[in-house]
């Protein structure tokens, strides 16, 4: 018998009435809407209806609940009817169905009546391999999908997560909403290597492959970095500098902000420091904001009297500060209660004006370009505070007439200050509308950014550019006093004696004659035996004054590594110094070896020598036979140079400066990179090594770069973690420093001894001769090896005991210290070329 | 007419420049005209200080003329001996005969004597003029065997640029403390600006305040990868070159960002500031 229409329909009633009230009554409800499409129509639905309730109950509800509004929305019902049906079959699909039924409408307003079907299909693909993929991407909105680019944009989007859920076996919901933030960011080419990426990183680990599809974590953020496109901040930030850097005289330091995508490339401060987003959309927007916030810093939005003025025009006598001794900016605009927001756009954008007002004036091009990257102005509420930017910045260019309030942020006393009267002054107006505060963003033009975002140190102006209106209390120092006591004790391993000697001796000035308390005397035969505990290393005879002789074996040297580094402050000191490293590393390659120097009076070479010639031929006439070198070379001169760094490590090192800038450690350690880093750059033999003292039995020597190595990451964290112990018994340590030069194999030797104080020790009494003619001695031995010694000193009265020791010329006093680290390199560079 | 004559061919001309008709243009910066004036009255020699291109030399010529004394220009580079300044024997026929140089006949005449970046010329070379630049005023010829006492007249002058090389290459203290010193900056931007006009001839005054305005920042990056800055002469070449039909950007290029720099941050970052200054 021939199934009619309306049987089916009535059986399914039948049938549906014996198994569920709700369905029944569903079916029936929504039956009205269904039956103008045709009875026949109606009977396909009703059957579908009824066959997904028998499969899935939750899955037939939900298409009957659904069906009148899809009919209501798409006008037909065959094609979602017929497409609900492949649902049929899949365990536990109704989650999936019930999301595509709610999309259905949609999608089939984006991608028309076939494109829909299409939209279906994928969808069923997904949910074949993988139901809860389907589930993810029925649940997204079909717009999304498409990106105004319809099946297109659906497919590009679709098509590679599909290949990778067939390759890789990646579920493709776990990345689909990570692949759209990703096409929006960087386009569609970019969605198949991320999501490629991903899928290797799931399977190294399903956390981690989780996080990197939300768009967390490290992996994350280096694959979308690479994908990054615009102006990558990282790659350009040498030239972003130097260009701020050229503008104002000076340039803040960058830091990048983590990436954050699809959000505006704001840039933020802290006062000191730029961060920047990982990228701009182009190098005009870069430029511009870079250029902005600079002038910010430079114009004196943050210095600490005029932010102490904005608290005091709002009845707060002090800035409250946060743990870091930021400036926390929320009590200024606690006042304005829930209408913050309109008040900080008007704050910034009278602000903003001033600043590029200013920038203007050194930079010609700096308003045109923000007016070229304006753009569009926004649509909402936010749109007459753009346009009023935009107008603004119009007037500077002569496009408008320049018109109050404008023109008073141009007059040179001008300052942040008016900006926030002013800004008072609008808000009050209350012409400007209420912004919430997510809408409010997009108010700022292209290259400016919310002024107020973080808390900043309050300085005194940072570009060095204005002079401070005031500093208040104490405010502006940096609450950081380097704990300068604490590292000292543990600064080397072993056995090394400042661990068993009580603080009173490590502090102080290291030994230093007429300081700290009476010490017995040294050159008395009284002084106390080798310990029996210490260790004896090297010995060397030291050379008694008085007695006119040597005392055999009187001091011992050990040598002992320096455990403590300091790898972070080695960089940092490079960074900081990387102006004057540039520089040294081209003096050095102008002075290389390979560089040609003429060379004269040569048997042979390219061009003749007028002088010796002149002389070759009054020679001859004179009846001599002299040889015939007669010829100019340019040849490379072989340099054969070894030298050693001694410095002195005793506990005055750890003394601040008479500058007051820091501890005079500080420079060593700087200056003591320098020349390693230097001398690489040369490449003639090198070492460094530091010596302390303890008595006569306990000279320590510490070997930090050996001859026969190259630099090493370590060996430069030793240099950075360098800190004074102890005291300075010069002459046993140079002697052991010549065993070592000894051994260097270069024709040349050189003893580069860098101090900052005389030669002393805990035990030589009071005495300063015996171990200033130690020293003395010690320096004759070492040119009796050929060994050439030159001492650096920091100690401004060196002059008055140096010459007697090194002899005159052979030793240099600087007494600004500022200069150590440029300093010592070019001293080896002229000693050697002597 | 004679200087264009001059300008046409290649004219033979001695070292010994004897001061012509018109003198060099020169823009006064300071004091340096009347510190150069007392130390010539007192014969007192002078040492110029002052970056690469900011007018050293100009000046010099231009207080040779001034004074109506001859200048003896020596540019000094690493291969000059002592003898490529005092003066050497050759060979003539059968014998030698001793030809003075440029330093000598300089004494002799009672010259200007210029020696140019002395920095850059061998030790021996710069220890012979000690006995010249203190009460002596002597010369020694020492393969003659003889001194020559200087005419009254004559005036040692050296150029001397600080932040060039001192890394390795820097006077001798007992050098530097002989001479009074006259130190020279890059000209305020108004001064500049007319330097750069005058120079170029017919150049814009807008276009050479631009020029000076790119200059200004581009020596803010001197120590941070520049080593030496946009000179004054710098800017005459790039007003020159647009005069000769360049645009800005490609003059600026040629002139200013090229020839100081290979670093491509350090250039992008002039050209930047080329650009906004000639593009607005």
């Amino acid at each position: 018998m021939m199934e009619t229409p309306e049987i089916t329909i009535a059986l399914v009633l039948n049938e549906l009435e014996e198994l569920s009230f709700v369905a029944t009554r569903d079916l029936k409800t929504a039956m009205p809407s269904i039956e103008p499409f045709g009875v026949a129509t109606t009977a396909a639905w009703a059957a579908t209806g009824r066959d997904l309730f028998l499969f899935d109950r939750d899955a037939g509800k939900a298409f009957l609940r659904a069906s009148p509004g899809l009919a209501g929305a798409t006008g037909e019902v065959e094609s979602w009817t017929g497409q609900a049906r492949g649902f049929l079959g899949l365990r536990g699909s109704w989650k999936a169905l019930t999301a595509y039924l709610a999309q259905f409408a949609e999608a089939h307003a984006v991608f028309g009546a076939g494109g829909a079907l299409e939209w279906g299909e994928a969808g069923l693909g997904l949910a074949r391999a993988h139901l809860e993929s389907a589930e993810v991407y029925f649940s997204l909105p079909p717009a999304r999908l498409a990106d105004a680019r319809g099946l297109a944009g659906l497919r590009e989007i679709i098509e590679p997560l599909r290949a990778l859920q067939v390759a890789r076996g990646l579920p493709a919901g776990l990345a689909l909403p990570g692949a759209l933030d990703v096409r929006a960011a960087f386009g569609a080419a970019a969605v198949a290597p991320w999501a490629t990426r991903g899928a290797d990183i799931l399977r190294a680990g399903r956390l981690r492959g989780e996080s990197f599809f939300r768009l967390e974590g490290k992996d994350s953020e280096e694959a979308l970095l690479a994908a990054l496109p615009g102006l990558r901040t990282q790659e350009q930030e040498r030239f972003l500098g130097l260009f701020v850097h050229a503008v104002f005289g000076a340039s803040p330091p960058l830091r990048p902000l983590g990436l954050r995508l699809g959000a505006r490339p704001f840039v933020e401060t802290d006062g000191l420091t730029l961060f920047v987003p990982a990228a701009f959309p182009d190098a005009e927007e870069a430029l511009a904001a870079l250029l902005h916030h600079a002038g910010h810093l430079a114009f004196g939005s943050y210095e600490t009297g005029r932010v102490h003025a904005l608290f005091r025009e709002m009845g707060m006598t002090h800035p409250p500060l946060d743990d870091n001794q930021n400036v926390t900016w929320r009590p200024l605009f606690a006042a304005f209660g829930d209408d913050m927001a309109r008040f900080q756009l008007l704050f910034d954008l009278l602000e903003d004006f001033r600043i590029d007002a200013r920038i203007q004036a050194r930079l010609p091009n700096h308003v045109p370009r923000l007016l070229a990257l304006a753009g569009q102005a926004p649509a909402g509420r936010v749109r007459p505070y753009f346009e009023a930017a935009v107008e603004s910045l119009e007037m500077l260019v002569g496009r408008r007439p320049l018109i109050s309030p404008w023109s008073e942020l141009i007059a040179a006393d001008a300052d942040i200050l008016t900006a926030f009267r002013l800004a008072r002054v609008w808000y009050e107006t209350n012409t400007w509308p209420a912004v919430g505060s997510a809408e409010r963003l997009d108010a700022y033009l292209p290259g400016r950014s919310p002024n107020t975002q973080r808390p900043v140190y309050p300085r005194a102006g940072i570009l060095g550019r204005e002079a401070p209106e005031e500093v208040q209390d104490g405010q502006g120092a940096p609450a950081t006093q380097a704990p300068a006591a604490k590292t000292e004790r543990e600064a080397s391993g072993g056995e090394d004696p400042d661990l068993e000697i009580p603080p009173e001796d490590t502090s102080g000035s290291g030994g230093r004659v007429g300081v700290g308390r009476p010490q017995p005397a040294a050159s008395s035969r009284r002084l106390r035996q080798h310990r029996p505990g210490q260790p004896a290393g090297a010995a060397y005879p030291e050379w008694d004054y008085r007695e006119k002789a040597y005392r055999r074996d009187w001091a011992h040297v050990q040598e002992r590594a320096l455990t403590e580094t300091d790898a972070g402050c080695a960089q940092d000191l490079l960074l900081q110094h990387a102006g004057l490293l540039r520089r040294l590393r081209r003096a050095v390659q102008a002075e290389k070896p390979q560089r040609p120097i003429p060379l004269r009076r040569q048997l042979e070479g390219e061009d003749l020598d007028l002088d010796a010639a002149v002389a070759y031929v009054a020679d001859r006439h004179s009846g001599m036979q002299p040889p015939a070198s007669v010829y100019r070379q340019r040849r490379p001169l072989a340099r054969d140079t070894g030298v050693l760094l001694l410095a002195d490590l005793s506990t005055s090192i750890m003394q601040q400066s008479a500058d007051g800038n820091g501890r005079v450690v500080d420079r060593l350690k700087a200056a003591l990179l320098l020349f390693a880093v230097t001398l690489e750059e040369i490449g003639d033999p090198y070492a460094i090594a530091g010596f302390a003292s303890k008595y006569r039995d306990a000279v320590s020597y510490y070997p930090i770069k050996p001859f026969d190595e190259r630099l090493t990451a370590h060996q430069r964290a030793v240099l950075g973690g360098l800190s004074g112990r102890l005291a300075t018994r010069m002459g046993a340590a140079i002697r052991h420093a010549c065993m070592h030069l000894g051994r260097a194999g270069t024709g040349r030797r050189l003893l580069l001894i860098l101090s900052d104080g005389r030669p002393a020790d805990y035990d030589d009494g009071g005495d300063e001769r015996y171990l200033h003619e130690d020293t003395r001695m010690a320096i004759k031995e070492a040119a009796d090896r050929g060994i050439h010694a030159f001492c650096v000193t920091l100690d401004p009265g060196g002059g008055a005991y140096l010459e007697r020791i090194f002899g005159r010329g052979h030793y240099l006093v600087i007494d600004q210290l500022n200069e150590l680290p440029s300093r010592l390199p070019q001293i080896y560079l002229r000693l050697r070329d002597r | 007419m004679k200087n264009l004559i001059d300008r046409l061919r290649g004219v033979e001309r001695d070292i010994v420049q004897q001061p012509e008709a018109r003198g060099p243009y020169y823009e006064p910066q300071g004091n340096e005209i009347r510190v150069f004036e007392a130390a010539w009255r007192k014969r007192l020699p002078v040492m110029l200080k002052g970056p690469t291109g900011c007018g050293k030399t100009r000046f010099l010529e231009h207080m040779a003329h001034r004074l109506g004394r001859p200048l003896v220009s020596v540019s000094c580079h690493e291969d000059l001996t002592s003898a490529d300044l005092v003066g050497r024997f050759l060979l003539e026929g059968e014998s030698t005969v001793w030809q003075d140089g440029p330093l000598t006949r300089a004494v002799k005449a009672g010259a200007i004597c210029y020696l140019d970046e002395i920095v850059e010329a061998r030790t021996d070379s710069t220890v012979i003029i000690h006995p010249l630049t203190d009460h002596r005023r002597r010369l020694p010829l020492e393969k003659r065997g003889l001194e020559i006492e200087a005419h009254e007249d004559f005036l040692l002058v050296i150029s001397y640029n600080p932040g060039y090389q001192t890394v390795l290459k820097d006077l001798k203290p007992s050098t530097k403390q002989r001479f009074v010193a006259i130190s020279f900056q890059y000209p305020d931007a108004d001064t500049e600006a007319r330097i750069v006009r005058t120079e170029v001839g017919d150049l814009e005054d807008d276009v050479a305040r631009r020029l000076v305005a790119i200059a200004t920042q581009a020596r803010a990056l001197k120590d941070h990868g520049l080593d030496e800055a946009s000179s004054t002469r710098s800017l005459v070449y790039a007003g020159s070159l647009i005069m000769a039909g360049l645009s800005p950007l490609e003059a600026g290029e040629a002139a200013l960002v090229s020839p100081i720099t290979d670093d491509l941050d350090l250039a992008h970052a002039l050209r930047e500031i080329i650009k906004a200054h000639f593009s607005a």
